[in-house]
């Protein structure tokens, strides 16, 4: 696996200089802890430094899949100037929700590939970030009657589950599904078609 | 608020001296004007908007702890 790059001693600080005031002017009442990981904790991330919060806010933290937790991971990255191969060098976390992520997305990676699998029909995953499109590549690298590819640009770029032989459909432009939910039409994401 | 962004902004820029933010008081939103030397644009921005997007995140959390909308502007 790729070496420990960054660690407390060299970065430690500046996170902390950065975080204390940004929580203290935000007005969030999160506390944190910085350390180092541990190496080889599960082979789907291996990141160098863990920021663990805990507080009254944690809640605010992880609503809506993890928003804020992941928001001020994203703006204590650029603060740092980590390039785009260093984002799973530093691990935001609360209440474990990094590791219940993960194996929530190996989930659906295994129903993903069955329903493939049973159906021949490519499966379009919902838009994610880069490090969760990853997890779901990992997750079925050791299967041979699917493969996983990404496609679209953006947020929305979304994985896609083909049977092994089939050739990649044209990228469909994300829809987002409205925000309203309401009776009446349905106007989501486009559905993925099989193709013969 | 305007300390948070001004905060965030200056962490992210090359040139924080050139980091202003102004306070501008709606009756629902207030809307803070964020400018930044020009060089200095694609950082708070980010690829496809992601650092923006970022901040006004945590501005709509704030806020929300205050019972108050936040918009952020960018100013180019």
């Amino acid at each position: 696996m790729t070496q420990r790059k960054y660690s407390v001693e060299s970065i430690g600080a500046r996170i902390d200089g950065f975080l204390g005031p940004l929580l203290a002017s935000a007005g969030f009442e999160l506390r944190y802890k910085i350390s180092d990981a541990d190496a080889g904790e599960g082979d789907f991330e291996t990141p160098d430094l863990l920021v663990i919060f805990s507080g009254p806010d944690v809640d605010t933290l992880l609503a809506n899949r993890a928003e804020l937790l992941l928001a001020l991971e994203q703006v204590t990255m650029e603060m740092l100037r980590f390039g785009s191969d260093e984002h799973s060098r530093l691990s935001f976390d609360a209440n474990d929700y990094r590791l219940l992520r993960i194996e929530e997305l190996r989930l659906s990676a295994q129903t993903a590939a069955e329903r493939v699998k049973r159906t021949g029909t490519p499966f379009r995953f919902n838009p994610m970030n880069s490090r969760e499109r990853r997890v779901i590549h990992l997750a079925l690298r050791g299967e041979t009657a699917v493969r996983s590819e990404s496609a679209g640009a953006g947020p929305g770029r979304q994985v896609v589950v083909y049977p092994a032989g089939m050739a990649s459909l044209p990228d469909v432009p994300y829809v987002p599904e409205p925000r309203r939910d309401g009776p009446g039409e349905r106007r989501g994401a486009p559905r993925p078609r099989g193709r013969r | 608020m305007k300390q948070l962004v001004e905060d965030i902004a200056k962490a992210l820029v090359d040139i924080p001296e050139e980091v202003s933010v102004r306070e501008v008081l709606g009756e629902q939103v207030t809307v803070l004007e964020l400018k930044v030397a020009a060089s200095d644009l694609g950082k708070v921005i980010g690829k496809q908007g992601r650092t923006a997007r970022s901040i006004r995140t945590i501005l709509g959390a704030a806020g929300m702890k205050l019972n108050r909308r936040f918009t952020l502007e960018i100013l180019e």
